[in-house]
């Protein structure tokens, strides 16, 4: 019993970062009208970024923080353009060019990340990052700060970010954007501006998650945002993509069946399972549990 | 016959050909990366059946091709008429499946991968050889069926559903029957490939198909031209080519140069190089020329 709920509080922080993930991807898609593909790849090079500073600076954690944010601010800025100029040549019929874009980006991104950092190697975070000491421990059940802080930022990111989207005035305009863009238009919501600002918003989510993954995991790799990316895509589509509640109950469904089969089965399966289940839920309804809300 | 040229004839004959088997599902706005899982399947099936069971090559290669189809088969029942980005999702998820089952089973090497595979035709010239021969027979003849399909009634079917899906369904175009085929014949023709592949190096490993497989095939296609087959004819070759001429310390980042051209041509060209304007410009052309002489 005690292994099923150690297994469960490991899901849920898991779930909590795939929730924050699918959040950013979702809010991308669904007012820049982008599949960002790559926005996980992002995360993970800003995570390689708070490693670089944390090192510099001899683990200041506050620069370490703050230079990954802005690194995922920055590069999801960045890549704004470019996918504007690929909308606009495709119109808005083709969103999979988005898709190919954002695939192109993200194999420069790991490439980079395995020539470029740490010989390729996987990097490890310290422990003024990452804590050395569990937060709480009661029999086999051990709770480490990584896995409090991204339950609890999780909880505050998901909320902050549904207060904005239903209590704001960006807020209505991210909706509008998404329920119609060309009736938004009429009513005078400038689409690229506001598009910007949801590149900047996922920029902010990305680097939270960056840090919060780094704490969770303690370590990270080239190859970790393909990974990531593949299960993002996977969690919206079973939820419905675009699906903001779906990808909520998704992603936390997806940390816990993670976990549990880490809990009860080899290592190495445990992906190969999660990724079963998911594969069965695409190939009978490919239009994913909740509806697509695109 | 070196064996750099070698390598640079046969990998340029399997980017066309396995390009050819995204390009073809493509037809229907479908990225069937499932092709990627396929080529792993039935290439380290094909290992197993010469090394252990001692099954002649020709054979091998058969059960190859018919692994990729009946694989295509089953998952186009599901997925021959779904939204494109469910079919890049299921070509991932089955990638990811595939490569944790392989490091899963030592009876096919796990981890290490599978090597020492015989030499088809005897000696090692006589295998290069016959390696080079079987793949551009196979550039030839499927390079022909892709010709014929895209002057067909099939190809202007899945070019309309390409466009709108609900337009070609008004017009009587039966979209998962087309998706179904199309998936089937790019997964046939990916299980057979994944064969020749592994018989290239005399060998398989999980190296070997990796997801920079799926970027590379997708480069090819999308700056040669994803609207028609010639764009991955030129492409291939030159993109496979091209970073040989830098030093080795460059050649390490060819994925990165792949992934700039990829953005530069998305960007600047979206068609890719070769356009159906331009085969269309430079049939033309000829055809004015032959009428002159």
């Amino acid at each position: 019993m005690q292994v099923f709920i150690a297994q469960i509080i490991n899901g849920l922080s898991l779930g909590s970062i795939y929730v924050l993930l699918v959040t950013g991807f979702n809010l991308l898609l669904l007012v820049a009208m982008i599949i960002h593909f790559s926005y996980p790849q992002v995360v993970v090079f800003s995570m390689y970024i708070v490693w670089i500073v944390l090192n510099a600076t001899g683990n200041n954690l506050i620069l370490g923080i703050a230079a990954g944010v802005l690194s995922s601010i920055a590069l999801n800025v960045l890549c704004a353009p470019l996918f504007q100029k690929v909308m606009k040549n495709r119109g808005d019929v083709d969103i999979n060019a988005t898709m190919v874009l954002s695939m192109a980006i993200g194999m420069i991104i790991t490439d980079v990340l395995s020539h470029a950092f740490n010989k390729g190697l996987p990097i490890a975070f310290p422990e003024a990052l990452t804590g050395s000491k569990p937060f709480l421990r009661i029999g086999l059940i051990s709770i480490m700060p990584g896995q409090v802080w991204s339950l609890l930022m999780g909880i505050i990111a998901v909320g902050c970010f549904f207060l904005l989207l239903y209590k704001t005035r960006a807020g209505r305009a991210f909706r509008a954007i998404a329920e119609d863009p060309a009736g938004a238009r009429l009513v005078g919501i400038p689409l690229i501006k506001t598009g910007f600002q949801s590149y900047a918003l996922s920029g902010v989510l990305g680097g939270i998650i960056a840090v919060l993954l780094a704490m969770l995991l303690h370590s990270a790799s080239p190859g970790l945002g393909e990974q990531i990316s593949h299960k993002v895509l996977a969690v919206s589509i079973v939820a419905g993509l675009g699906n903001l509640v779906g990808g909520l109950v998704i992603g936390l469904a997806l940390g816990i069946l993670e976990a549990l089969v880490q809990g009860y089965a080899s290592g190495s399966w445990s992906n190969a399972i999660a990724f079963v289940v998911m594969l069965v839920v695409i190939l009978v309804k490919p239009k994913g549990l909740f509806g697509i809300k695109v | 016959m070196p064996l750099s040229l070698y390598y640079y004839l046969s990998i340029t004959a399997v980017n066309i050909l396995m390009s050819w088997a995204l390009y073809v599902p493509y037809r229907v706005a479908h990225l069937h990366f499932i092709t990627v899982a396929n080529m792993t399947i039935s290439g380290y099936l094909s290992g197993y059946l010469v090394m252990n069971l001692h099954v002649p090559f020709g054979w091998a290669l058969l059960i190859g091709f018919a692994v990729g189809g009946i694989i295509g088969y089953i998952v186009s029942l599901f997925i021959g008429d779904a939204p494109t980005f469910a079919v890049v999702m299921v070509g991932f998820t089955f990638i990811y499946i595939t490569r944790t089952v392989i490091e899963n089973m030592d009876v096919i090497g796990g981890t290490m991968g599978m090597f020492g595979l015989p030499n088809i035709g005897g000696s090692p010239a006589a295998h290069r050889w016959f390696i080079i021969g079987i793949l551009y027979a196979l550039v030839l003849v499927v390079g022909f069926l892709i010709f014929r399909f895209d002057h067909s009634r099939l190809g202007r079917a899945a070019s309309a559903i390409f466009v709108d899906r609900d337009l070609a369904t008004s017009l009587g175009v039966d979209i998962k029957k087309v998706g179904m085929l199309l998936q089937i014949f790019s997964c046939t023709l990916a299980g057979g490939v994944g064969v020749l592949y592994g018989f290239i190096y005399k060998s398989f490993h999980l190296d070997f198909f990796t997801f920079a497989l799926v970027g590379i095939f997708m480069t090819v296609i999308f700056v040669g031209g994803y609207a028609t087959q010639w764009g991955t004819v030129v492409a291939a070759p030159i993109l496979y080519g091209f970073p040989l001429f830098f030093p080795p310390e460059v050649q390490s980042w060819r994925i990165v140069i792949y992934g700039a051209i990829l953005i530069l041509v998305l960007v600047l060209k979206p068609e890719g190089f070769i356009t159906r304007k331009f085969v269309h410009s430079i049939g033309t052309a000829l055809s004015r020329k032959r009428e002159n002489s």
